[in-house]
């Protein structure tokens, strides 16, 4: 037996299985969408190779700006607001002495629950007509407000819900970081005097900066990759004005039965989400120093 | 150590082969009941007859075998047609025995933009299938050969002259890929006794329309509901104004190249539209809003009328389904009418014109072996029959695809629905709805740009031309 796992072709075979659903469910898929992404293929006919006509018009399209743009509202959203928040929700959870388990499972909660459901339950939250925020703001003599079908408060709307479903498990994660810190530290810094706030500002939050560099990286690409929620509440509407990019490439995959142009979408939103990543990496990332206690 | 790597090599083709022993008992399991997935019925059969139990019957009898139904009859405004289409498969068991059917209900458009065009290019559609006819569905899969050619079947059943004449937009080259259930019309519903609560007239003429909006919107009540939240739902309105301030033939024109969505009456269609959005004659948030959402606020008195196709009388009925249960607007039986749009000002279109579909149907997989054939020719025989016909007439209120004696159409006593074959009876010509015309591209190009005409995004001049380049493009792509 011993002698047998140390045979590598042993490995082989318990690999060879993951290995091959690997290659038939994403390298290949991947290669060949990339090659769908240089030619005119409409899911039905013969494809003819069309060159870069579709990144071209990817970029002429100014719905796809749009959604490009939309995209970048939430990456800005999520790293800008959200960020700041989940560290603030954070601290203030490390500090509660009673009842940190049930504040810890509260906020984590909505990150088990499925998009499709929170979609489906914000849809009724938002709406106009019998929905929980009008209903409350009615009281208060507030006229109808159309959360998901005004163009202007629709993305509103949705970064929101996706705040709601994401902060708790990244207060998790930071959370976790936070009470990793040794006690002492921060018995020291009461000693000496510091406030709340600054021993806060001034020692927790420049030790778990390495999480937060973690969790703004997965904020980027949880950014760049978000549609479900979008599919759900509003399919990309009112008029488009909450399509992101990976919804706007499904509608014109799919929908338009456009596939070789849905497929130079899917190069670029990929083109994209590396170069943004690889950014945030090489600018910022890598100039954390490591943090040893 | 060789020997080692050849007994555990031994051993894992015998796991698998136990395993792949049980994948085949589940699928023969599976085979019995309706949940039984298409894709595993080949293999059912096949470990059916190698079991004992088949070899000893007569070897000539066919393996039962399962087939996916795809339809579009689900929720509670379709139940009428949904109990028509089980009556059809009951009858389809009586010819065909050993089949059973694996009834697959996917909303309608989810169905036609989604699925089925992913089905389609991946080369699995179901075997029997929802399709909507015209050249951005039927036409399209019938050309890359994905659909079953059903002029021999309609030949042999005798069917051929039995139909209306429909089936232009499910032909190609003179060769029938697809057969409609019925057909509808896409008109007025107006609630009777809020007219009556506000002495307003019946909306025949535009001034009474317009009279009878402004009245509703000062009252507080929504003067025509929609729903836009699916660009189709309010297309169906644009639609006629097409016809009627740009003529009944400019849909089809299109196509052609001889009617423009740029051209200077198209545009005042659209502006016809744009400008009752902004008079507040829709329902507010609207894009926000479902189709069903359109349906309840009209049956919840929210509403004074709504634009709709014909298909919706069923709704207002006072019959109960089978289960005893009653229409979703049973509470308005006998207090909606039907009509059709009011004749438009200076409209270029015959005023009495009328639009007709005949373009919601079945078609069918290419891909079938004999027994599957004969169940699809079954399946053609039951629902494409008077008895059918009428009972979709009668109990869902879809108007007839194939020619009934005067006899039958007697029996219609639901007075929602005479006023539709009233409305249709008196329309001097029908025209079908672009959605049937143009292509897919084009078709989808109209729902994004009306609803940035309702958002308010979009002028109607810019959404006559962002519609002619897709068009343009279209046609040149076609001319090749």
């Amino acid at each position: 037996m011993k002698s047998a796992l140390k045979n590598p072709y042993i490995y082989l075979m318990f690999v060879l299985p993951t290995i091959v659903l690997y290659f038939m469910f994403f390298i290949y898929p991947t290669i060949t969408s990339f090659y769908y992404g240089f030619t005119n293929w409409d899911g039905l006919n013969d494809k003819a190779f069309i060159g870069l006509d579709n990144f071209v018009n990817a970029f002429k399209d100014a719905e796809f700006r749009n959604s490009i743009w939309n995209n970048l509202i939430i990456l800005l959203f999520s790293t800008c607001i959200q960020v700041p928040l989940i560290v603030i929700f954070s601290l203030l959870i490390s500090s509660v002495k009673r009842f940190q388990g049930f504040y810890k499972t509260t906020v984590f909660m909505p990150s088990i629950l499925s998009t499709s459901i929170i979609g489906i339950l914000w849809g009724y939250i938002y709406n106009p007509d019998v929905g929980l925020l009008n209903s409350i703001l009615k009281t208060f003599g507030v006229d109808t407000i159309y959360w998901l079908a005004e163009p202007k408060l629709a993305m509103f709307s949705i970064l929101v819900t996706n705040a709601w479903q994401w902060m708790g498990f990244y207060i998790v994660l930071i959370l976790a970081a936070i009470l990793a810190i040794p006690k002492d530290i921060d018995e020291a810094a009461m000693i000496d005097g510091a406030t709340g706030v600054q021993r806060a500002w001034y020692l927790t939050v420049p030790l778990i900066k390495p999480i937060i560099n973690v969790v703004i990286m997965l904020s980027i690409a949880g950014a760049l990759r978000v549609v479900d929620i979008v599919l759900v509440m509003t399919g990309g509407g009112p008029a488009g004005s909450t399509d992101v990019m990976a919804s706007y490439m499904v509608n014109k995959a799919i929908k338009f039965g456009d596939y070789g142009y849905g497929s130079a979408l899917s190069i670029i939103i990929f083109a994209i989400a590396l170069i943004l990543t690889a950014l945030y990496q090489l600018l910022i990332a890598r100039r954390q120093e490591r943090i040893e206690y | 150590m060789k020997k080692k790597l050849t007994s555990v090599l031994a051993a894992s083709v015998a796991m698998s082969a136990v395993l792949a022993g049980c994948g085949s008992n589940n699928d023969n399991n599976n085979a019995a009941s309706p949940s039984a997935s298409a894709s595993a019925s080949p293999s059912a059969s096949a470990s059916a007859s190698a079991s004992p139990s088949a070899s000893a019957s007569e070897p000539a009898k066919v393996d039962p075998f399962s087939m996916t139904v795809r339809h579009i009859q689900i929720g509670e405004p379709r139940k009428f047609r949904l109990a028509i289409l089980n009556s059809v498969l009951d009858n389809v068991k009586k010819d065909v025995p050993e089949v059973t059917f694996e009834l697959d209900g996917v909303e309608d458009s989810v169905n036609r933009f989604t699925k089925l065009p992913a089905e389609m290019a991946a080369g699995n559609p179901p075997k029997i299938f929802s399709l909507f006819a015209g050249a951005g569905d039927a036409q399209k899969y019938a050309k890359a050969g994905r659909l079953l050619d059903l002029t021999p079947i309609i030949d042999e059943l005798g069917l051929k002259d039995k139909f209306l004449s429909v089936l232009d937009p499910w032909s190609v080259d003179g060769k029938v890929y697809g057969l409609p259930i019925g057909g509808n019309t896409e008109g007025v519903f107006y609630n009777k006794d809020l007219f009556a609560k506000y002495n307003l007239e019946a909306p025949t003429t535009w001034d009474a329309l317009i009279k009878a909006a402004d009245t509703f919107k000062k009252n507080g009540i929504t003067p025509i509901a929609v729903g836009s939240k699916a660009g189709w739902v309010p297309n169906m309105f644009v639609n006629t104004l097409i016809g009627r301030i740009a003529g009944e033939n400019t849909n089809a024109g299109f196509i052609t190249g001889e009617a423009k969505w740029n051209s200077p009456d198209v545009v005042s269609a659209y502006q016809q539209y744009a400008d009752f959005e902004k008079a507040g004659y829709f329902t507010k948030g609207e894009l926000g809003k479902t189709y069903d959402d359109m349906l309840n606020d009209f049956i919840a008195g929210k509403a004074g009328m709504m634009f709709d196709g014909s298909w919706r009388n069923s709704a207002f009925t006072d019959q109960k389904d089978a289960e005893g249960k009653p229409a979703i607007g049973a509470a308005l039986a006998g207090k909606v009418s039907y009509i059709a749009l009011a004749p438009v000002p200076n409209g270029k279109g015959d005023q009495t014109a009328m639009n007709a579909n005949y373009a919601e149907g079945y078609g069918f997989s290419a891909d079938l072996n004999d027994s599957e054939l004969a169940v699809v020719k079954s399946f053609i025989k039951n629902l494409y029959s008077d008895e059918m016909q009428l009972r979709g007439l009668l109990e869902d209120g879809v108007l007839p695809s194939m020619k009934l004696s005067d006899e039958s159409l007697a029996k219609v006593t639901n007075p929602l629905l005479k006023e539709v074959l009233d409305a249709l009876k008196n329309a001097s010509k029908t025209f079908p709805h672009f959605d049937q015309i143009v292509q897919s591209k084009v078709y989808s190009e109209t729902e994004t740009q009306l609803q940035k005409l309702i958002a308010g995004k979009a002028t109607a001049q810019q959404v006559g031309d962002a519609i002619q380049k897709v068009q343009d493009a279209e046609n040149a792509a076609s001319a090749k």
